[in-house]
């Protein structure tokens, strides 16, 4: 018996082989189902149609000759509204598993739960995050196009594209470690759009100073502030409450994950 | 090779699996017999990683399962055909699993053709029938070629040729040497399928032997079976001598553990015409249920008003 586990395990592939197949499946995964498909579409549509609106806006505007307006705007204005199909992506990546019961032969096929957290964790959230960055770099270009008036430098690119990226990151952590944690389609969604969009606006129109500043250290404040720089606070306040949200939402979920039974 | 070592696991107050321990071997088909919520989905699942044991381990071929690299190489289950997300493609699901294993897409049209799915494999599993699902988990099963292989009540929902199929299907992989474990309720199908059983109830091993020792043991005492127009008068003289009397579906009457010489004196003494006597082995399905303590029908043929009772 010892003398074949010995073999078994001189056979065995190295951890970092085991991940790299674990993540070319969820790259597998991710495109053999069509909500991916339909999710990418709509922050196209969104990402896109917003920014190319603002430019259209911005070009039949009364600005004069004298506007220097980046046209990366356009980009962080789609961005604000179509990350949100960006983070559905993320999220149903991880609870279709859970709600289609898929997640049983996924641990048979990876049972190594740390390896696949891993690769559940990191697929969804590049993807997202190089999809949402790729798309606000066509809607830059396109806004550029439209409005003349508006600028467009690299350094303004690169800039934009790097708060984006940031953004796109945390929030799709946040949502992929609810998921994990919470397991379920509905409750994970709500509690994403609660803390990243619904919470964050609600809360400052109330003008309760409690609540102003209990919205403030929500992670759609630190998404908001980070792509157009509203509402009022610290670079460091914004980077360590999107950090913070996306290390908290990992923890509880890659938990969720390694030490509960499948379910 | 499966080895379970006091394999337990506790839901709050409940129990579901105590202090299980039983060897799986290869070359042998091993049934898993046990009634609803016995305990068999929650010991295949811890054994293949999914559930944590609150005590005890198993190990598939020498190692624990959930500590292997390429699982599918050693071992294949198919615990719940639904389990599936339907807006994949059956192809596209195998083509998942084995990404995940190293394994070449080639092998996954060769499980497609073995579990006959074929054109269907292309459309999403959403369209598929219980049967078309059950193939594609038993075709994820195949896919590492393991010497280990493990389902859960894979012939639920099946139709008659569906059935013959896994029949012969785990025949074959049990001929070739593999180790292969199959839950089911239907203990007909064991009594054809399986050479060995494991029976569990309530959590708890009751019986782990070949067929054979289970059919010839003494839970499966012989019995005899008797027709007669007196069949109440009959069962009240049987029962006063405290033997076991079930009334059949169709008016006979069986009389467990005594002989035909014994049945027949006593109609002989009671005056009663004997139309039919017959000595029977049991079935698997009554040996069954005697070892997993299902004794209600007895119960309600020793209590008062025989008359009503045995003609039920």
């Amino acid at each position: 018996m010892s003398a074949t586990g010995v073999a078994v395990r001189s056979a065995d592939a190295s951890t970092a082989t085991v991940f790299a197949r674990a993540a070319s499946a969820e790259w597998l995964r991710l495109r053999t189902v069509r909500t991916t498909w339909w999710c990418l579409l709509a922050a196209a549509v969104t990402i896109v149609g917003i920014g190319a609106t603002a430019a259209f806006d911005e070009a039949q505007g009364p600005a004069g000759p004298g506007s220097t307006l980046p046209a990366t705007l356009a980009g962080e204005f789609g961005v604000l509204p179509g990350q949100f199909a960006l983070l559905v992506l993320a999220l149903l990546a991880v609870t279709q598993e859970h709600a289609t019961g898929m997640i049983g032969p996924t641990l048979q096929w990876t049972p190594r739960r740390g390896v696949l957290l891993a690769a559940r964790v990191a697929v969804p959230v590049a993807v997202a995050t190089v999809a949402g960055v790729l798309l606000a770099l066509v809607t830059d270009v396109a806004a550029w196009f439209i409005a003349p008036g508006l600028t467009l430098s690299l350094a303004d690119l690169a800039d934009s594209l790097g708060r984006i990226a940031a953004v796109l990151a945390a929030g799709s952590l946040l949502a992929v470690g609810l998921g994990l944690l919470l397991r379920s389609t509905a409750g994970a969604l709500a509690t994403v759009f609660l803390l990243q969009l619904v919470l964050p606006f609600l809360l400052p129109a109330f003008d309760v100073a409690w609540m102003r500043d209990l919205g403030r250290v929500l992670p759609g404040s630190g998404a908001i502030w980070t792509l157009l720089g509203e509402p009022d606070m610290t670079a460091v306040l914004a980077t360590t409450v999107l950090a913070g949200w996306s290390a908290a939402a990992l923890a509880g979920g890659g938990w969720s994950l390694l030490r509960r039974d499948a379910g | 090779m499966i080895e379970v070592r006091g394999l337990t696991k506790q839901y709050g107050t409940v129990r579901a699996v105590d202090d299980l321990t039983f060897d799986v071997r290869p070359g042998k088909v091993t049934g898993f017999l046990g009634p609803n919520g016995a305990g068999k989905s929650t010991t295949m699942r811890m054994v293949l990683g999914l559930d944590r044991p609150t005590a005890g381990r198993a190990l598939v071929a020498g190692r624990p399962f959930a500590g292997l690299a390429r699982p599918l190489r050693t071992a294949g289950a198919l615990l719940d055909a639904q389990a599936v997300n339907p807006g994949r493609s059956g192809r596209d699901h195998l083509r998942v699993a084995a990404r995940t294993n190293g394994i070449p897409v080639r092998r996954v049209d060769e499980v497609i053709d073995q579990v006959g799915l074929g054109p269907a494999a292309r459309r999403r599993v959403r369209g598929y029938s219980l049967g078309m699902r059950q193939r594609l988990g038993i075709a994820g099963a195949l896919l590492g070629d393991p010497a280990v292989l493990l389902f859960d009540e894979p012939m639920n929902g099946l139709d008659l040729d569906g059935v013959r199929w896994i029949r012969r299907l785990v025949r074959e992989l049990a001929d070739e040497g593999r180790t292969v474990l199959l839950s089911s309720h239907l203990m007909s199908e064991m009594e054809q399928t399986a050479d060995h059983l494991v029976i569990i109830g309530r959590g708890r091993l009751i019986a782990d032997a070949s067929l054979e020792e289970i059919m010839r043991g003494e839970n499966a005492a012989r019995r005899v079976r008797v027709r007669t127009p007196s069949g109440d008068d009959l069962a009240g003289a049987l029962l006063r001598r405290h033997l076991r009397v079930h009334p059949t579906g169709d008016g006979d009457l069986l009389v467990e553990g005594a002989s035909a010489e014994t049945v027949g004196d006593v109609a002989l003494e009671l005056g009663v015409a004997v139309h039919r006597l017959a000595e029977e082995h049991s079935s698997l399905e009554q040996v069954y249920l005697d070892l997993t303590g299902d004794s209600v029908q007895y119960r309600v043929l020793a209590a008062p008003e025989p008359a009503g009772q045995v003609r039920r």
